[in-house]
């Protein structure tokens, strides 16, 4: 072989190293339901943990008694028929009849009892103790019904009632809730065939389900894909049905790409802490400062601007608009940085003041976005922040410790009641940033009510309240998006990023 | 031979505790994870049940001495999220990374240095110009950019790849090719350097003197005596590929130890995070041993002592 040979060689060594080689994809079957979500769950028994990812992977196997549908805003049940009021704090759940758990333990009162147990007992379901604290006790009455009292009379019963799922007791005392979660047996629409880490969730159609089956769907494969990009890139290739958390920049070359965007209003509300607490000396005690604030901020600026419009204007108040106690008599604060620098200089502060702003990094969809531009719009009016950037973390632990101030920039997601998301705001919950005597008798009074209409009367007037005294800068609603492909109809998760399968279906595949 | 190895693993030790301790004091200077776990409205029961349950309520050199004595016996603590012992989350996703790392390895050497000999061999050529543009290119942008840019190119516009996952050889292109690439680019300028050294010597126009063939002259002759360097960089190699693992793995959503060291740190998962760090840096010291055996057997000039 002489030079020229050698050229030849290494050319052709060099092609065949640089060529890979492409087999065919491995292929999915048509009635495979491919699901992107950003976390592989660590449990899927669903009261393991209150994280969405989890949660929704863990309720296609294992069911609760009741679901707040997103498509009515209605409770609608699942395992009961329906329940009834005995006293204030006495109810008698009916459960549906005929239905067994995938491993032939039939579902009855029995198995609602000892589910309630797991949830009521702190040490096997911590993640859920505001929830289990409602409840004072549960039996069975007869094999379809179970009487359960709460504490003292509890408005969002409901919503606690849809918090538990229901699991097989006889399986459950078998393998705990470790060995549970690693192998759910539920009622749900599906079973778990196979579970491989960080990479895939294979859930086959069960059935022998009890409810309606899903059109076109014999199997759901729940894939873990953190990068949010490589997420909507995957929905937009088609590899995807559907895929969750997908950033707003992404939206439109999805829809471009013959997707759809999913754009459900979150429950987490976005304001400015602005506390009032005696631990926390600072201009922002006086209620001229705290709606200085309020003007000052350009929520149609942030909205359009850093969310391009997919997000929504909270109308000055904490409870979203089809939320019972909306008032729908409240605005904004218009932007008026003028007006800001009048109440200002009317509470003292005609050159402004120095103030520390905290905000996380890494929380919130572009949260260091949005708390820059707040930055900005206070200096414009002269309270000129230092900005304290936080890890998620560390972020939660101020929170909650009450450190956050005097101004903090907060989304708080709570379940869906007004109750509990006013009572953030009553002056001893551990992260509220308000100590106001008529918040706090308010909160109470909505708390003790049972009527829903004199309910709606009494959070109408705290949140008329809340606006007058600025409790807190109002800033905005977030949207979260979802995409799915182009032939799968109903599905609509709820604004806690939940959701269900039921009356979901996939076109002609 | 023998004792040298032995000596070598005797020195192994000192690294791999100072690396321990390191590890478990900078974890726990991030912070108490126990609000990462619980949601924001927990009761204080279920937050003080939660520190109770592992450990984290009890002063911090008695958590270290609690740690070293457990991980004296090969217990290296539960998850704080999977309950799980956490040497067993590392070892489950181990063959993922192996996989990938093998692939990667595979890669950058089979074109790294084939390209290096061909610069070398054609010194001064446009061929030349173009494996060196190749090559600082390659060394120059950020893994977790090439991983982007492939993802959009290949598998979105061309469609010839999946995104992601673990499904197959297809998966396995992108993500290995995106962690080649840093490399292979080194592998590709070591080569031609020491190719260049080795090409001027006397024993290669010897040996063409001798009638052997160009292709013999260059791979065994040239090559042969240049590869020393080239195996250095790459065991060295070996620990920048771990670290590009974390990235790599998860924007192709690959399933292996990296992804697992990423959401542990995160969540503050600290045992998670000392089996992790423990492990690479087990590997890291490993490769670097491997590399001085080898050269044993590349150059028997090379004696271990």
């Amino acid at each position: 072989m002489k030079r020229r040979s050698f050229h030849a060689l290494a050319l052709a060594a060099g092609l065949l190293a640089s060529t890979a080689i492409f087999p065919a994809f491995a292929q999915n079957a048509p009635s495979d339901l491919i699901v992107a979500q950003a976390f592989d769950p660590t449990s899927l028994w669903p009261n393991f943990n209150t994280a969405s990812d989890e949660i929704n992977a863990g309720a296609l196997i294992t069911e609760p008694l009741f679901w707040t549908d997103p498509k009515t805003n209605k409770m609608m049940p699942v395992l009961a028929l329906g329940y009834e009021m005995e006293d204030d704090t006495t109810i008698l759940v009916s459960l549906r009849q005929g239905v067994s758990f995938t491993n032939g333990e039939p579902f009855n009162a029995d198995a609602v009892v000892a589910s309630f147990t797991n949830f009521m007992n702190p040490d096997v379901a911590p993640a859920y103790g505001r929830y289990a604290s409602v409840f004072e006790s549960i039996e069975k009455v007869d094999d379809n019904t179970v009487r359960i009292k709460t504490k003292s009379p509890y408005p969002a019963l409901e919503l606690a009632l849809g918090k538990v799922y229901i699991v097989p007791p006889a399986y459950w005392a078998e393998v705990g809730a470790d060995g549970f979660g690693a192998k759910p047996v539920g009622t749900g629409p599906f079973k778990l065939e196979e579970w491989r880490r960080d990479d895939r969730i294979v859930m086959t159609r069960n059935e022998t389900y009890w409810g309606e089956p899903l059109k076109g769907i014999e199997r759901v494969i729940l894939r873990p894909v953190p990068d949010d990009m490589a997420r909507a890139a995957g929905i937009e290739a088609g590899e995807f049905d559907i895929a969750t958390n997908i950033p707003i920049a992404n939206a439109a070359a999805i829809e471009a790409a013959g997707k759809k965007i999913v754009e459900v209003p979150s429950y987490r509300i976005f304001s400015l802490e602005l506390s009032n607490l005696e631990m926390h000396p600072s201009p922002m005690h006086d209620k001229l400062v705290r709606q200085a604030v309020n003007y000052a901020i350009d929520k149609d600026g942030i909205i359009d601007g850093l969310f391009e419009g997919r997000a929504k204007h909270l109308n000055g108040q904490l409870l979203r608009s089809n939320q019972v106690g909306y008032n729908p008599d409240l605005t904004d604060y218009p932007y008026d940085p003028e007006k800001a620098k009048e109440l200002l200089a009317e509470a003292g502060y005609p050159d402004g003041f120095e103030i520390d702003f905290r905000f996380p990094s890494g929380r919130y969809v572009q949260d260091q976005e949005v708390a820059t531009a707040i930055a900005g719009m206070l200096e414009a009016v002269g309270i000129r922040p230092n900005m304290i950037q936080l890890e998620a973390g560390e972020f939660l632990r101020q929170l909650v410790g009450r450190e956050l101030a005097p101004i903090g920039y907060v989304g708080l997601g709570p379940a869906d009641d007004p109750d509990l998301q006013m009572s953030q705001y009553r002056s001893d919950w551990r992260y509220s940033y308000v100590s106001d005597p008529e918040v706090d008798r308010l909160i109470d009074a909505g708390a003790a009510e049972m009527d829903s209409g004199k309910r709606a009367v009494i959070y109408q007037e705290l949140s008329k309240y809340m606006r007058d005294q600025a409790s807190v800068a109002y800033l905005f609603q977030n949207v979260d998006l979802y995409a799915t492909g182009s032939d799968v109809q109903g599905f609509l998760p709820r604004g806690d990023q939940l959701w269900m399968l039921y009356g979901v279906s996939v076109g002609d595949k | 031979m023998g004792k040298y190895l032995l000596t070598r693993l005797l020195y192994v030790l000192p690294s791999l505790l100072g690396v321990l301790i390191i590890c478990f004091f900078l974890t726990r200077l991030s912070g108490d994870p126990t609000h990462l776990f619980m949601p924001v409205d927990a009761t204080d029961e279920a937050l003080a049940a939660f520190r109770a349950k592992h450990g984290l309520d009890r002063s911090l050199p008695e958590q270290f001495w609690l740690f070293v004595y457990n991980a004296l016996q090969g217990d290296f603590g539960n998850s704080l999220r999977f309950s799980v012992p956490a040497m067993n989350l590392v070892a489950e996703r181990l063959p993922a990374t192996l996989e990938l790392a093998m692939a990667t390895l595979l890669i950058a050497v089979t074109i790294g240095i084939p390209l290096g000999v061909m610069a070398a061999y054609w010194r001064g050529r446009p061929i030349d110009t173009g494996i060196r543009y190749l090559a600082a290119l390659g060394q120059s942008v950020p893994t977790f950019y090439w991983g982007i840019v492939s993802i959009i190119v290949l598998a979105l516009w061309m469609r010839l790849l999946p995104t992601g996952g673990r499904d197959g050889l297809t998966s396995l292109v992108l993500p290995a090719t995106t962690l080649a690439t840093t490399m292979m680019a080194l592998i590709i300028r070591v080569t031609r350097s020491s190719m260049l050294n080795v090409i001027e010597q006397d024993y290669i126009r010897t040996a063409r003197a001798k009638g052997q063939t160009e292709f013999v002259v260059v791979v065994r002759h040239a090559l042969g005596n240049s590869i020393i360097p080239v195996i250095t960089v790459i065991a060295l190699q070996f620990g920048v590929l771990l670290g590009g693992v974390v990235v790599t793995e998860t924007v192709f959503s690959w399933p292996g130890v990296g992804r697992l060291a990423i959401q542990a740190i995160y969540a503050r998962d600290y045992p998670v995070v000392q089996a992790v760090v423990l492990f690479f840096a087990v590997v890291f010291v490993f490769a670097n041993l491997v590399a001085d055996v080898l050269y044993s057997f590349v150059d028997p000039r090379v004696r271990l002592k």
